[in-house]
């Protein structure tokens, strides 16, 4: 323990600033390459729709006659279309860009209902104790035992069900960020839970029950800050599984519907076509789905690294 | 006679992508065959460090610079990592703070007495657990025998650190390095364990650097000390003559801040400010901010260390009975 | 209870555990729970500090929370002020606690500025600007600086962070501090620093200190007066001098024999005798009794009373006498 470290200057805090950035991407370049892809690819998801504001998908825009055009770099190919198109004479490479905003819109909202479900019932969990506790976590246990694709497979076969079968896009876009988002909330809670355990021994919290605050307060203002980086790599990861989950639930055809684009509806559309050899139809989206939750992966794992406990000092 | 152990202007940095900061600056000490000289200075000192880089196991980013490290005569900050292994732990013993983290919790202390004497002493496995009892016995745990097939937590702490001593002596060192054998200690305890390692020495006349932050320590068993601050020696010397009459204004600063059961008054003399990051060492002598008698000498230029055996760095030292 | 007390216990107990638990039945071990505080009656006066010492487990840091209000007493009464209550609790924000590990006790997401004025903002002693005039006054107070509001505690030393904690508990106004080992976790340059700023502040601003340390030498400079606690009860109290010149309970006599000081002239340690009994154990009778040079049959059947002789009061059949001659024979 070495605790006789002077305040720092605030040129010294500069250096220091820089030496993090710059030893962070000198240690670990594959993490922050890793996050650069994946960022660029969310301004890609996000930039293009804003510049192309009708999509390939409204059936207005439909043009036959470049229908299934290859890529361009391919006899017959041009840099019109430079990914290709489908069947319908979509661009690929703005189709991707709509497919991918869906896609991440559907990740982002169910990590969120995940998160929300999951650190509510973690902080209730780690603070009542007792039957609510335990309650609480055998339920978890439970949900553990069904996969998660299982689970959103019965959510929302439940949720059709209950709202049948007349349902419009965006319906369809809720049932499978609810029926996600709820096959989440597990990992959370329990992390959470073991956070607040540690957490509410600390003497800062002692220290502000002293001062009279109340338990509410101490929660929200006090502990939650504190124990959230642990949720946020956790969130970056779930992003990925989100994204894959509504992929394989959208090519699997109880996802998003064919009519709004999704790198799932995107990956089944184009499987269609690989059997008559125009591959880049389903390439494109596959490659697009790897390369983000790759690169998402890798982050968050580095992430995980960075805010590991046993590595992680309170200075 | 040659010492046991020679440290020659031994000097550590740690580079970092815009400079290179210097952890040890320039140490020189020497320890003679059954001496204790003790390390003392604040936290960040440089004290661990300097125990660290004497067998050798200074991790990245620190590096040894330069100066050399001898060992009875023998260089040893050259050997290969083979060589130096084998050095630590049969001619170099280790004691750390903290018991629980050098005990292996899941194999039993006999066990691991056994496998240490084994491994460094020409002996046999039942000459080993015959001395291993002895040792349990010499540290002052009852019924040795059936103690020796325990596991380390279920002793007390105390028990643990005479545990650790134990190991680091029953390969018979010629040195031992001990990290604050007692800062985690009570001070019941801690007397304990400090008789022990005082009678172990006088029976076994191991040499010994004892690092600590507490001049208590420092006064009841170091024949000679080192005063670090900021990486550098800032006096060394015969312990009574220090504690007695120290001519570093720092030593005469910790001496007046280290409160004593026997002491008279109700007030400490407090050194001003802290020690400094070592991103931040001032200039010329380093302890100038804090120092009562500071100069513009003492700012600009850095004081040389008066004698290797017994010395200290100061432009403006204190003479006998406190003054300067 | 007289005037001039702002604080009494009486009969306070705490046990930790003792209902078995699955593990403990399934060895079979009897469970009875940690004692951890036992008994203790004491008071605490106004304006003065009352230090606690005592080695590692022996309840000094639950005593602290009882009396913090942050763990309730399974016995015993606490009174402050005259008035009774289950703990100092309802008479916040009077009392204020300062803990030992300057890294843990603040949050680290807060800053310096925040911390500070948290119990300002708790208990609206001050109104819109006047909350940062008071937070820029409390760190010039402590010796830090009303510029270091921005910044967060990670980028102070451990020294400076105690000084932000102290802010933070005068920014209360309280009458009362409760400090559990306040500066162990120092440098004794910096230990010396915070000790005098904690005389200088009792003095400017007439707070009373419940100061616990398991170091002699720091009880010496700060306290008033002092008790000794030793498997959760208190076994010795008097006043700062007479403590260490005649100490009479024979575990304060070994405590302070088994302290350094740095005189070099005399180099002999002086450990107690024995291993510390498990607090989850104690042995029958005086809980001193297996390590004491004293101990008689009757130290083992009937468990000693802390007795009042003046000013002081010693948990001992066979105290050490008071005029002086407070020493073994060899
Ligand atoms: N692995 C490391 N990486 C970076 N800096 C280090 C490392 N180890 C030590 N240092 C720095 O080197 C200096 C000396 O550290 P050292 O551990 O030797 O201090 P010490 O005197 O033993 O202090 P303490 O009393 O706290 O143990 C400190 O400023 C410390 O921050
Ligand atoms: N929450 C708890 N649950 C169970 N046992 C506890 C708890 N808190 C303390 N104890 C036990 O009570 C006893 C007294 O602990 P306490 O922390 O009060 O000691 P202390 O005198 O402050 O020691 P230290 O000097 O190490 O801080 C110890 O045996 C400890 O193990
Ligand atoms: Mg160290
Ligand atoms: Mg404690």
């Amino acid at each position: 323990m070495s605790i006789a470290t002077e305040t720092l200057s605030h040129r010294n805090r500069a250096i220091q600033g820089l030496e993090w950035l710059w030893q962070s991407v000198r240690t670990a370049p594959g993490p922050s390459l890793a996050g650069l892809i994946a960022l660029s690819l969310v301004l890609f998801a996000f930039v293009v729709p804003l510049v192309i504001s009708s999509s390939p998908f409204d059936p207005a825009n439909a043009d036959l006659l470049n229908s299934l055009n290859p890529p361009f770099w391919s006899e017959g190919g041009s840099m019109v279309f430079p990914l290709g198109t489908d069947d319908q004479g979509r661009d690929l490479l703005t189709a991707l860009a709509f497919g991918l905003r869906t896609s991440l819109i559907v990740g982002i909202l169910s990590v969120i209902i995940g998160l929300v479900i999951g650190v509510s019932l973690g902080l209730i969990s780690g603070f009542a104790g007792g039957a609510v506790d335990t309650i609480i976590m055998r339920a978890a246990d439970v949900q553990l035992a069904y996969p998660a694709l299982l689970l959103a497979m019965i959510i929302d076969g439940a949720m059709r069900q209950a709202l049948g079968t007349s349902r419009d896009t965006n319906t369809a876009i809720a049932i499978v960020v609810v029926s996600i988002g709820i096959s989440f909330w597990v990992q959370y809670a329990r992390t959470i839970r073991a956070s607040v355990l540690v957490e509410r021994e600390q003497d800062y919290v002692a220290a502000a029950r002293v001062t009279g605050r109340s338990r509410l307060a101490i929660i929200a203002l006090h502990i939650l800050p504190n124990i959230m980086a642990p949720v946020l790599v956790i969130a970056t990861i779930n992003l990925a599984i989100a994204i894959i989950t509504e992929a394989t639930l959208s090519f699997l055809g109880i996802g998003i519907p064919l009519t709004q684009p999704s790198l799932g509806t995107l990956i089944r559309n184009g499987n269609n076509f690989l059997q008559s050899g125009e591959w880049w139809i389903v390439a494109w989206p596959c490659a697009v789905l790897m390369l983000f939750v790759f690169s998402v992966n890798v982050f968050g794992d580095h992430l995980r690294d960075v805010f590991n406990p046993r590595l992680r000092t309170r200075r | 006679m040659t010492p046991i152990l020679e440290v020659n202007d031994l000097t550590v940095t740690m580079k970092r992508p815009f400079r290179t900061l210097t952890a040890l600056d320039r140490v020189t000490l020497t320890i003679g065959k059954g001496e204790v000289l003790g390390l003392v200075g604040e936290s960040g000192a440089g004290k661990s460090l300097t125990g660290a880089a004497i067998v050798n196991l200074l991790v990245p980013p620190l590096r040894q610079t330069g100066g050399s490290i001898a060992l009875a005569g023998r260089r040893i900050d050259t050997l290969s990592r083979d060589d130096m292994r084998k050095v630590r732990g049969r001619e170099i013993g280790f004691i750390f703070q903290d018991p629980s983290t050098s005990l292996n919790p899941v194999l039993s202390i006999g066990h691991q007495l056994i496998e240490t004497m084994m491994t460094h002493l020409p002996i046999g496995r039942d000459e080993a657990r015959r001395r291993a009892i002895a040792w349990i016995d010499r540290i002052g745990i009852p019924e040795a025998e059936r103690r020796l097939d325990q596991y380390p937590h279920e002793f007390s702490g105390g028990m643990r650190q005479r545990i650790v001593i134990a190991l680091a002596l029953c390969a018979e060192p010629s040195l031992v390095i001990a990290d604050e054998p007692t800062t985690a200690l009570d001070v019941s305890v801690q007397a304990r364990v400090l008789q022990l390692l005082k009678d172990l020495h006088g029976e076994t006349g191991v040499a010994m650097l004892l690092i600590t932050h507490d001049l208590g320590v420092i006064a009841k068993m170091a024949d000679r000390v080192a005063v670090l601050y900021t990486g550098r020696v800032v006096e060394i010397g015969p312990t009574s003559a220090i504690l007695n009459s120290p001519h570093h204004h720092y030593t005469h600063g910790l001496m007046k801040a280290t409160p004593t059961p026997n002491m008279q008054t109700q007030r400490l003399d407090a050194i001003p400010g802290s020690m400094p990051n070592l991103a931040a060492i001032p200039s010329g002598c380093s302890f100038h901010p804090r120092c009562p008698r500071s100069d513009a000498t003492c700012r600009d230029h850095l004081p040389r260390l008066s004698g290797v055996e017994s010395g200290f760095a100061c432009w403006h030292p204190l003479s006998a009975g406190g003054t300067s | 209870m007289t005037r001039d007390d702002l604080l009494a216990l009486d009969g306070v107990s705490r046990t930790f555990g003792g209902q078995p638990t699955f593990l403990s039945g399934l060895l079979g071990q009897s469970n009875q729970g940690t004692r951890a505080v036992d008994s203790v009656s004491l008071t605490i006066r106004r304006g003065e500090t009352l230090g606690l010492v005592g080695e590692s487990g022996c309840g000094k840091s639950t005593l602290a929370r009882i009396v913090a209000g942050l763990i309730k007493p399974d016995r015993g009464t606490i009174t402050f002020k005259g008035r009774p209550s289950a703990s100092a609790a309802s008479a916040r924000p009077r009392v204020q606690m300062i803990f030992q590990d300057p890294f843990s006790s603040l949050n680290g997401r807060w800053t310096v500025g925040r911390i500070v004025a948290e119990p300002i903002r708790v208990h609206n002693l001050r109104k819109g600007s006047a909350v940062r005039d008071r937070v820029a006054e409390l760190l010039e107070q402590v010796g830090l600086s009303a510029a270091d509001v921005v910044k967060y505690p990670h980028e102070f030393s451990g020294g400076q962070r105690q000084r932000i904690a102290i802010a933070r508990s005068l920014a209360g106004e309280p009458d009362f501090l409760i400090l559990d080992e306040p500066t162990s976790a120092l440098d004794v340059s910096v230990q010396a620093q915070i000790l005098n700023l904690l005389k200088d502040l009792q003095r400017d601003l007439d707070l009373t200190y419940f100061f616990i340390t398991h170091n002699l030498g720091v009880v010496r400079v700060i306290a008033d007066r002092i008790g000794v606690m030793y498997l959760g009860q208190i076994v010795e109290i008097a006043d700062n001098p007479t403590l260490f010149e005649a100490p009479r309970h024979p575990y304060t006599r070994l405590l302070l024999d088994a302290a350094l000081d740095l005189d070099t002239s005399d180099l002999s340690l002086h450990p107690i005798p024995g291993e510390l009994p498990s607090p989850q154990f104690p042995p029958p009778g005086c809980r001193f009794q297996s390590r004491c040079p004293r101990m008689k049959q009757i130290c083992i059947d009937v468990e000693p009373v802390l007795t009042y002789e003046g000013e002081s009061a010693v948990r001992c059949h066979f105290p050490l006498l008071s005029d002086r001659q407070a020493s073994f024979p060899a």
